[in-house]
């Protein structure tokens, strides 16, 4: 009798079945994380130095059934040293924002993984790439939410005055990040004085003061921390302001 | 590297626990671990084959869909004999109505329809006596009862799943009993 009902609940079970997703404790370069991945790609990123663990568990049982998984954390936090050791290839590994509720927010987050390893964005320029130029404030929700940090990059995202802003863990790790990947912020926590501005159309870069750059428009511009990222980035020097 | 040393010594296994975050066991294995011991109870709960089959289906969905709601493995057993003891008093209560129903219906001088002669449940009139007398109970104590008589569950399992202390079950389950034994 039990192996007829197991028919019929497996039958049932099929049509309503959340997508699985493994997750686990690692350590890291920036402290130990808890790391959830479903088929489609790594699903979060937590933390376990800030609060809110259990939250986010809670966010991700009600989109995926969760299983313990050594193997699958393992990997992501093999990919994360790889990272600290240069290796920004391992970036591109894909990312499900199933949690993410919000279109806007989930636009917000995948604009994001187009800037570049080395490169920041100011949350004004985020938020007119997507089409929002005036909600920045939206923007930094979107960030401060940010399920799968380090992987969608929003240590990336800065004030626009300069400052290098907040960070969901914590600012000393978001300096990690961003030094590990070539943007090296000065002590004042602000844009390092020869940083530079980059076209991500015309793929040139400037001095901020340039008047191409002062033009320019901010949906479609970044900050590299100098000249040399910049051209390593692909980039090739203004011919109006000739930064070095 | 750092993360073999932290796996040898936590285990990786272990690392959620270590940062107090549990979760209870993948659906799939919490099924297999209880789904005797919910089939007897459904069996003995209803008195009815098929009544028992379609209420374990009924509860491993319903379990499902709550599934997010469960903390722990702790919670695990007592959390889904709630879930089917409920089922079980909707089931006999239901059918009551269905049967009050008929029989008024028959005073009135209706045809009856077929099944209104088949026993609910299938048993014999003892038998069908005491279920709709658990399902008059109060809530709790018809649960209590139910769980403690048909599941053979702890009074502290009882408590976990009636969100009580351990003696509020207790006596859940003594009242329940007084309360059937004055219906006789």
């Amino acid at each position: 009798m039990i192996n007829e009902a197991r028919i019929g609940i497996a039958r049932d079970l099929q049509l309503i079945r959340r997508p699985e997703a493994r997750v686990g404790v690692i350590p890291s370069p920036v402290g130990r994380l808890l790391v959830a991945e479903s088929n489609r790609g790594l699903a979060t990123i937590h933390f376990l130095t800030m609060d809110g663990a259990e939250r986010t568990l809670e966010k991700l049982r009600k989109k995926f059934d969760l299983i313990e998984n050594e193997a699958s954390t393992r990997r992501v936090g093999a990919e994360i040293d790889r990272l600290f050791k240069g290796d920004m290839s391992v970036l591109e590994h894909r990312v499900d924002l199933s949690v993410v509720e919000s279109e806007f927010q989930r636009r917000a987050l995948i604009s994001l993984r187009t800037v570049p390893p080395g490169a920041v964005i100011t949350y004004q320029g985020l938020a007119a790439a997507v089409g929002h130029p005036n909600s920045q404030r939206a923007i930094g929700t979107t960030m401060a939410t940010n399920p799968v940090p380090i992987f969608v990059p929003c240590h990336r995202v800065i004030k626009s005055d300069g400052s290098i802003g907040n960070y969901g863990g914590g600012v000393a790790n978001k300096l990690k990040l961003l030094r590990a990947e070539g943007f090296d912020v000065g002590r004042d926590l602000r844009l390092p004085p020869r940083a530079v501005m980059g076209h991500r159309k015309t793929r040139i870069f400037c001095r901020p003061e340039c008047s191409a750059a002062k033009r320019a428009d901010s949906s479609r511009t970044v900050y590299f921390a100098d000249a040399q990222s910049a051209a390593h980035a692909g980039l090739r020097a203004c011919k109006l302001c000739r930064p070095t | 590297m750092v993360f073999d040393d932290f796996v040898g010594r936590a285990g990786l296994t272990s690392a959620m626990a270590t940062f107090n975050l549990k979760l209870p066991p993948p659906f799939d294995e919490a099924v297999k671990s209880m789904e005797r011991e919910i089939m007897r109870f459904l069996m003995r709960s209803t008195g009815d084959r098929e009544d028992a089959k379609d209420l374990f289906q009924e509860t491993w969905l319903r379990a499902y869909r709550a599934y997010p709601t469960l903390k722990s493995e702790d919670g695990l057993r007592p959390w889904v004999f709630r879930i089917a003891s409920n089922l079980c008093r909707n089931r006999v209560r239901d059918r009551m109505r269905r049967a009050r129903v008929i029989t008024t219906a028959s005073a009135n001088g209706a045809a009856l329809p077929e099944s209104a002669s088949s026993p609910i449940g299938g048993g014999p009139d003892g038998v069908l006596h005491l279920k709709r007398s658990i399902a008059r109970l109060p809530g709790k104590q018809g649960q209590a009862l139910m769980m403690r008589k048909f599941a053979g569950l702890e009074y502290a399992e009882i408590g976990a799943a009636l969100n009580c202390s351990v003696e509020s079950a207790r006596a859940n389950v003594s009242q329940a009993l007084r309360k059937l034994k004055a219906d006789e």
